[in-house]
């Protein structure tokens, strides 16, 4: 029984770290087509900055031919 | 809500590259990668034309169709911009593209690219405006400053035209009126040759 031991202790030691193997069923579904990072700050700002907006506007028209 | 466009007219283009260096300075854009480039048809003949070519912020951008992990995004602008944080540098994009806009920094072994890199018409990335971060990785954020792309501003000829497409169309129309005629650069008769 005693020669046993450490062999006991080694199966448990396995059963223990093939338990921490357990993979969740929830997948993660894949959209495709739908951008998947982080959000531009510029967009919202180019939404509510009429100064932004004005500003644009005067360097579109400095374009044109004098 | 304006419609951001490019519009190099071929009549004015002279092929001095000058938005080539403007875009490589303001952008710090790295060896090997030219986020945009001057195409001459005809080289050296008479008659030759010279276009500047850049992503064209397709209203309908195959390369966020064909992205594998949708890491590009179009503002409500029109400007069609990625997330390098997302990108994983498979190339789909570049094949996708009609233009060779977007572009890799790296040729090693493996097939190995590097996150892509392309024009934004200076309009940065995902990360906060004007940040270090966002210059490192994009480039420079002159739209968020109320300026149009570097290449267009500087120009000489004004060939390069940016800026809502309704705008940039108007300029156009006005310059071929008085011109009397568009370039025959393409076209139907290029295209299919005359009858």
């Amino acid at each position: 029984m005693k020669r046993n031991s450490p062999w006991i202790a080694l199966i448990a030691a396995g059963a223990l770290l093939l338990a921490a193997c357990y993979e969740s069923p929830g997948v993660t579904r894949h959209e495709p087509g739908v951008y998947k990072g982080e959000s531009d700050p510029l967009v919202s700002k180019l939404e509510s900055d009429q100064g932004l907006r004005d500003s644009l506007n005067r360097r579109f028209d400095g374009q044109r031919d004098r | 809500m304006a419609r951001m466009k490019f519009l190099c007219d071929a009549d004015r283009c002279i092929e001095c590259n000058g938005c080539v260096t403007a875009c490589k300075n303001a952008n710090e854009v790295p060896w090997g990668v030219n986020r945009r480039r001057v195409v001459t048809l005809n080289d050296g003949q008479p008659g030759e034309k010279s276009i500047s070519v850049a992503c064209m912020h397709c209203s309908d951008a195959p390369c966020a169709a064909v992205c594998p992990v949708d890491c590009f995004y179009t503002t409500d602008d029109g400007i069609v911009l990625h997330d390098k944080d997302l990108c994983i540098g498979c190339g789909y994009c570049f094949y996708a593209c009609p233009f060779g806009a977007p572009q890799f920094p790296k040729t090693e072994a493996f097939g190995a690219r590097g996150k892509m890199d392309k024009c934004t018409f200076c309009a940065g990335g995902p990360s906060s405006d004007g940040s270090s971060e966002e210059f490192e990785k994009y480039g420079a954020n002159r739209i968020a400053e109320g300026k149009l792309p570097a290449c267009a501003e500087m120009c000489a000829t004004k060939a390069l035209l940016a800026g809502d497409g309704d705008m940039v169309a108007d300029i156009y129309r006005e310059r071929v009126m008085r011109r009397g005629g568009r370039p025959q650069t393409w076209g139907w008769s290029k295209a299919y040759g005359e009858g």
